[in-house]
């Protein structure tokens, strides 16, 4: 088969395109550190959240010098605890789960972004390195009062956290 | 009188599509600035990047 040698030259770019995009991200998970929401939780009872020990009392805890959990009970139409209080400088795993429908968790214009499915425990974790305060919102519909669901994460300088229970 | 035109017989080789060619690159050029854009700016550039 004869090619024109044109033909080549777009052959071979498109190629590359496609090393690229693939080398990039790989970059991004290696060098950038940039990770996948997990989904190797445990499932739980999404009826027996109150006696659950970690979503009975939607909170945040403190696990070592600089790092914290917040656990963190979606619901028609709202998030616990609300505001999520974390002080700056910190790192965060969030424990997300539903006792209801699917909802979403979006911490407005970031890339922390999970779905909140009952039974399902979504984790991620992030670094909060400056004081500031961001929305929270349901990003899957999730009944009527779904465009009313909203929440906060709010980062307080370090030296004025006070372990984050309302 | 003859109705014939001229006829050229070209071989495969003969014939480069410049146009064709051009466009192609131009494209590849915005992908590629898009790309890293997209990727590189509003991705990784964007605060709370899930790390775990
Ligand atoms: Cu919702």
């Amino acid at each position: 088969m004869h090619i024109h040698n044109y033909e080549k030259i777009w052959l071979v770019l498109a190629m590359l395109l496609i090393v690229a995009f693939i080398s990039t991200v790989a970059y991004g998970a290696t060098a950038m550190g940039v990770d996948m929401i997990s989904d190797d939780e445990e499932t739980i009872n999404p009826d027996a959240l109150d006696e659950d020990q970690r979503f009975a009392e939607p909170r945040v805890e403190q696990v070592g010098e600089n790092e914290y959990e917040a656990y963190v009970v979606a619901l028609q139409f709202a998030f616990q605890p609300d505001p999520i209080e974390v002080p700056a400088g910190s790192t965060v795993t969030f424990y997300v789960t539903s006792r209801d429908v699917i909802h979403g968790f979006e911490v407005v214009g970031t890339n922390a972004n999970v779905m909140v499915v009952p039974g399902e425990v979504s984790t991620f974790t992030v670094e909060f390195n400056e004081a500031g305060e961001y929305g929270v919102l349901c990003n899957e519909y999730c009944g009527d009062g779904h465009h009313v669901m909203e929440g906060s994460v709010v980062v307080v300088p370090e030296e004025e956290y006070d372990g984050g229970d309302q | 009188m003859s109705t014939e035109t001229a006829k050229k017989e070209i071989d495969h080789e003969d014939f480069d599509p410049k146009g064709t060619l051009a466009l192609i690159l131009l494209y590849f050029v915005i992908l590629a600035i898009l790309w890293i854009f997209m990727y590189f700016i509003e991705f990784l550039g964007n605060d709370l990047t899930v790390i775990g």
